[in-house]
């Protein structure tokens, strides 16, 4: 009797562990496999132009040597921090509209106009950016007609953000109306009975409750910003110097894989400690 | 007179086409118990959240010690509610919550922190004051919402099936809370329940509503011993009903003459010959032997079931007309009529104990 039930229960786990197959081995194959490479090769050297496998520190030595890696990257990061906060900033009135204020039916018809960007190509959007901040442009045209300066709006922090807003308002949009969407409009309706203002109601009882959602949206916002190359290039231009910029940088300059190697460590693993901290702040809980 | 603390005129509210609650005109008194009761859908609870100022009325008047409050922004209102799910704030601490009210009407923090620490005292959970509610046992957060509905002093609370959540022995023991604390602090409570053991033992007056009217409002024992309609009857239970025309027969007997023959009456009051009316009369006045001839109102019928109810049993009977008659009997009773399912016996009722529906209440009956 045992013996046939975990018999059964074996075949049972094995059918399961089929369909669960694809994603482990997915993972490992392209992301756990290229990642110990990466951290392999970051002890490689480059002789003469050739990546030749070796174990020496020279690339960590090199890179944690730079004055202007700390400087790229700590304003990297403040960079994309401040863009995760003003997209937020912006994106809640929406988001607090569509859970609140709005119909379930139409709530889905704005997040789907949300989302429509999307269906687009992220360069192509970029692009077309360059071209409506650029000299002559649209912006700088219309900012010219009301007695503005007319100069390009290109390369500045003001591009660059437009850019990173482009990459995540639209996943903070839907983050933060998800999060909000589930605040239990029972507890709304007790705060309010036991004496509480709507604005009350939203710092008590709102805020709390979607933490860890509105908090998943500047995260996200924060790593989408952080990693972004494309805006930082086009938009940004030379003027901020981001990591991933310099991690191109590095790649062309002379096959310097084993420094990219090292900058893409540290870059992951500043992104791996700041989610680990937010998600634990989103999630904790007050009391014993 | 005294002025009521909470009066209810010509309340109305629609939902689109379908109205909720129709016409309601209701007077609560300072200190008193009030429940309302009635089926699920029967507009109880939208009541309760007009009074609460969670929805608007869509017509009529609400007043609050002879103030009309029904403009007034619900923040602004002292009519706490203590809520079916009890809707306690999960990411904040048992004292939290309790606060919150106080916090939100920036009493100041010393005043906040003695009431606070009173009311913990007084309902028993100051031990836990700084746990997460949500690690709180049912009978616990029961409590935590009681507390913090009432430190708030209110002249009126309002409880929507506040002890739905628990489990019968739990719910037993918070009835009995609840009926002391709202002796002791003299406070008006009014009480949504679908649950009659709950609305008659707690309330002073019970309000049984149906389709969003009113049906009947009295004090407990008004609506058990004296039904106004075929739905309170029904909806109290456990009481059997007939109808038929009103008749008085030539040597003077007044009773109605129903399918199951005339069945008499000691008074008709004010009712008319020729109407048509329902009879209500109680289980336990109900009288069930195996042989004819015991009393004034005696109607054949078939036994159909048993239903044991601890030291009491409810028969289920059926006359020839296919009327139904619950019979109430003491265990011992039974067994003395040793009957079994499926046989003849004859119910009979005095006169007296037979009340028909839709009268005043009738003076022989006190």
């Amino acid at each position: 009797m045992s013996v046939l039930s975990a018999k059964l229960g074996l075949r049972r786990r094995g059918w399961f562990a089929l369909w669960a197959a694809p994603l482990p081995v997915w993972f490992a194959l392209f992301f756990l496999g290229p990642m110990l490479l990466l951290i392999a090769m970051s002890f490689w050297s480059v002789q003469n132009y050739r990546l030749t496998p070796d174990f020496s520190l020279s690339a960590w030595t090199y890179v944690l040597s730079l004055d202007f890696l700390w400087s790229t990257f700590w304003r990297s990061y403040g960079l994309s921090l401040l863009s995760a906060v003003l997209v937020s900033l912006l994106a809640f009135p929406a988001s607090y509209a569509m859970a609140f204020l709005i119909s379930p039916a139409r709530r889905l018809t704005f997040l789907g106009l949300a989302l429509a960007p999307f269906f687009t190509s992220y360069l192509v959007r970029i692009y077309s950016l360059q071209v409506f901040l650029g000299e002559g442009g649209v912006l700088p045209q219309l900012f010219h007609s009301v007695g503005l300066s007319g100069a390009s709006l290109l390369n500045s922090y003001t591009a660059l953000f437009l850019g990173h807003a482009t990459l995540t308002l639209p996943v903070v949009l839907v983050l933060q109306t998800l999060a909000l969407g589930n605040v239990d409009r029972t507890e709304m309706s007790a705060a309010v009975n036991l004496g509480a203002r709507p604005l009350q109601v939203l710092r008590h009882i709102i805020l709390p409750a979607a933490r860890p959602g509105l908090t998943l949206g500047v995260l996200f916002a924060f790593l989408l910003s952080y990693a972004e190359f494309v805006s930082a290039t086009y938009l940004g231009g030379g003027v901020f110097q981001t990591l991933p910029i310099l991690l191109t940088d590095l790649i062309r300059g002379g096959q310097q894989w084993p420094r990219a190697a090292v900058v893409s460590l540290l870059m992951m693993a500043v992104l791996l400690l700041t989610s680990l901290v937010t998600v634990a702040w989103a999630y904790r809980q007050k009391g014993n | 007179m005294t002025q009521p603390l909470l009066e209810l005129h010509n309340l109305n509210k629609s939902y689109g086409t379908f109205a909720a609650v129709k016409d309601i005109d209701l007077s609560v008194d300072a200190g008193e118990f009030l429940a309302i009761m009635g089926p699920s859908g029967c507009g109880k609870t939208t009541t309760l959240r007009m009074m609460a100022g969670l929805e608007e009325p869509t017509r009529g008047d609400i007043r609050l010690e002879g103030q009309q409050i029904n403009d007034l922004p619900v923040w602004q209102r002292e009519t706490p509610l203590v809520w079916q799910n009890l809707a306690l704030f999960p990411y904040m601490t048992v004292r939290e919550n309790v606060e919150f009210g106080l916090r939100m009407k920036k009493v100041p923090a010393p005043e906040r922190q003695r009431r606070c620490a009173e009311w913990l005292d007084r309902l028993g959970i100051a031990g836990f004051a700084d746990r997460n509610v949500a690690k709180l046992s049912g009978g616990q957060r029961q409590r935590v919402a009681l507390a913090r509905s009432l430190v708030l002093q209110p002249k009126v609370l309002l409880l929507d099936e506040p002890l739905s959540a628990l489990d019968a022995h739990m719910s037993i023991r918070m009835q009995g809370e609840l009926k002391r604390l709202q002796r002791e602090l003299g406070i008006t409570f009014v009480y949504v329940t679908h649950s009659h053991s709950e609305a008659f033992s707690l309330a002073d007056r019970v309000v049984i509503m149906n389709a969003g009217r009113i049906e009947q409002l009295g004090t407990p024992q008004d609506i058990f011993l004296r039904p106004r309609s075929r739905f309170v009857a029904q909806f109290v239970g456990g009481i059997s009903l007939f109808s038929g025309m009103l008749k008085t027969t030539k040597e003077g007997k007044i009773g109605i003459d129903s399918a199951d023959g005339l069945l008499q009456i000691a008074d008709p009051a004010s009712a008319q010959s020729g109407t048509r009316c329902d009879l209500a009369v109680r289980a336990d006045r109900i009288n069930v032997t195996t042989q004819p001839g015991w009393g004034t109102n005696e109607v054949p019928c078939t036994l159909m079931s048993e239903e044991f109810a601890g030291a009491v049993v409810n028969l289920h009977l059926e006359t020839a007309a296919g009327t139904g008659i619950v019979a109430q009997l003491q265990q011992r009773d039974l067994e003395r009529l040793s009957a079994r399912a499926g046989q003849q016996v004859y119910a009979s009722w005095h006169p007296e104990d037979g009340v028909l529906l839709g009268a005043p209440a009738l003076k022989a009956v006190a």
